[in-house]
C-alpha cells in the first residue's frame, strides 16, 4: 500500500471490491430518501384517482369485495374504457357455488383463490390484467431458480 | 386513436397494442431497442455454451470443463425468461408494467448466476441479490408516488404536459432500475463473462443496457 495514493485511486478502490457496492447504493437510496423527504409537502394526493378502492369490512366476501353485482352491469372506471368492454365483471365472476357459499356462510373471503371463479376473476379483470400474468412470471421463475437450486444434488 | 403526445424523444408511434388499460407501443426509439433485445435472445435460443480449456503453466497439462447438462438447460431458460422480460419492458406502456418487467429482469438475472458452483461468484450473486431486493422498495415506491400524485399509470396521459411528475417520483425509477440493472458491475468483478456457460451471461448486460435506455426515455418524457 503505498502511502500517497490519490483521492481518485481510494474511490476506485473502494468500489472496485463486490462487498461496497450494496453500501453504495444503499448510501445513494438513502441521500434520494432525505431528498423526497424534503419534497414531501410539494406532492398533493390526486383526488381523482383512476383506481378507487373502498372496503367493506361487514361483507362476507370481505377482504375481496370489491364490490359489482353477479350476473348484473356494474360501471368500473378505466383508462380506455373502449379497450375494456367487458370491464367491470369482478365479483361477478363468481360461480353460483360460491355465490350460494357467500350467502350462507362468513368464510367466502378465505376460500376464493381455491376454487374456479376465484384467482381467473384476477386474471380476466381485464383492464389491467397483464400486470396479473407478469406478477405470477415472477412468482413462476423464483420458483424455478429455489426448486432448481434445492435439486441440484439429486 | 392514439397519438403519442410528445413524440420529440422517442419519435410517433409505429404501432399500438391494446391490453386494457395497458396500451404498449412501438416508437423508432423502442423499435430498435426491442429489435436488439429480440436479437439476443434468438442469439442465445440457438447458441452453444462455450467450452473451456485451462492449461497448466510449466507443463503439458490441461484440464477440460465440463458443462452439465442441467446447468445449461437452466440458464438457457433463464437467459431466455430474462430476454422476453426484457421485450416486454422495451414496449410497454405503463409505468407500473415497466416496474413489474424490471423486477422480472432483476430475479432472472439471479438466475443466471445463481446456478454456478464457484464460490466468489455465488459471493457476487449474493450481494447481487440484496441490491435487487431493495431496489424493489424505490421501483415501485416510484410507481406509486406517480399513481397517487397523478391518478394514471399510463404513460399516454404522464407524457401529456398536463401531468406534472414530481421529480422524487422520476428519482425513484431511475434508482429503482440502477439497482435492478447492477448486476454487470458483479458479472466484471467476478470475472465470469469468460466463466462456464459463457454466452448465456451476456443476456445480463444486453438487459441492463436496455433497461436504463428505457428508464431514461420515460422519465425524460415525463
Amino acid at each position: 500500500m503505498t502511502p500517497h495514493r490519490s483521492i481518485i485511486t481510494r474511490i476506485s478502490a473502494t468500489i472496485s471490491r463486490v462487498e461496497n457496492l450494496t453500501g453504495l447504493y444503499a448510501l445513494l437510496f438513502v441521500i434520494v430518501l432525505v431528498f423526497g423527504l424534503i419534497t414531501l409537502p410539494s406532492i398533493s394526493y390526486h383526488e381523482d384517482p383512476l383506481y378507487p378502492k373502498t372496503l367493506d369490512p361487514a361483507s362476507p366476501l370481505d377482504p375481496y369485495d370489491r364490490g359489482g353485482v353477479p350476473f348484473g352491469t356494474t360501471p368500473v372506471k378505466s383508462q380506455y374504457p373502449e379497450n375494456s368492454p367487458y370491464a367491470g365483471y369482478v365479483t361477478a365472476y363468481l360461480s353460483p357455488f360460491s355465490q350460494w357459499l357467500a350467502d350462507t356462510t362468513l368464510h367466502m373471503g378465505t376460500t376464493i383463490v381455491a376454487h374456479p371463479g376465484g384467482i381467473i376473476d384476477e386474471i380476466l379483470y381485464n383492464t389491467r390484467g397483464f400486470d396479473t400474468v407478469v406478477e405470477t412470471s415472477i412468482l413462476f421463475v423464483a420458483f424455478a431458480i429455489a426448486s432448481y437450486l434445492f435439486r441440484r444434488d439429486d | 386513436m392514439f397519438n403519442l403526445p410528445n413524440p420529440q424523444i422517442g419519435g410517433p408511434e409505429l404501432f399500438v397494442l391494446e391490453f386494457g388499460d395497458i396500451v404498449a407501443y412501438f416508437s423508432p426509439y423502442t423499435t430498435v431497442l426491442f429489435a436488439f433485445a429480440l436479437l439476443f435472445t434468438i442469439f442465445v435460443i440457438v447458441s452453444r455454451p462455450e467450452r473451456q480449456v485451462d492449461i497448466a503453466f510449466g507443463g503439458d497439462a490441461y484440464y477440460t470443463k465440463e458443462v452439465e447438462p442441467g446447468l445449461l438447460r437452466f440458464q438457457r431458460f433463464m437467459a431466455i425468461a430474462c430476454g422476453l422480460a426484457t421485450l416486454g419492458a422495451m414496449v410497454t406502456g405503463d409505468v407500473f408494467n415497466f416496474t413489474l418487467f424490471a423486477s422480472l429482469v432483476g430475479i432472472t438475472n439471479i438466475g443466471i448466476v445463481a446456478a454456478y458452483r464457484n464460490r466468489h461468484v455465488l459471493n457476487a450473486a449474493f450481494q447481487y441479490g440484496i441490491v435487487a431486493m431493495l431496489a424493489t422498495i424505490p421501483l415501485f415506491g416510484g410507481a406509486a408516488i406517480v399513481v397517487a400524485s397523478t391518478g394514471t399509470l399510463s404513460m399516454w396521459e404522464l407524457f401529456t404536459t398536463a401531468v406534472t411528475v414530481p421529480l422524487i417520483a422520476k428519482a425513484f425509477l431511475v434508482l429503482g432500475v440502477m439497482g435492478e440493472g447492477m448486476a454487470p458491475f458483479y458479472i466484471a468483478k467476478a470475472e465470469i463473462t469468460r466463466a462456464q456457460g459463457a454466452p448465456f451471461i451476456l443476456m445480463v448486460h444486453v438487459s441492463s443496457l436496455l433497461l436504463f435506455l428505457r428508464v431514461m426515455e420515460i422519465v425524460i418524457s415525463m
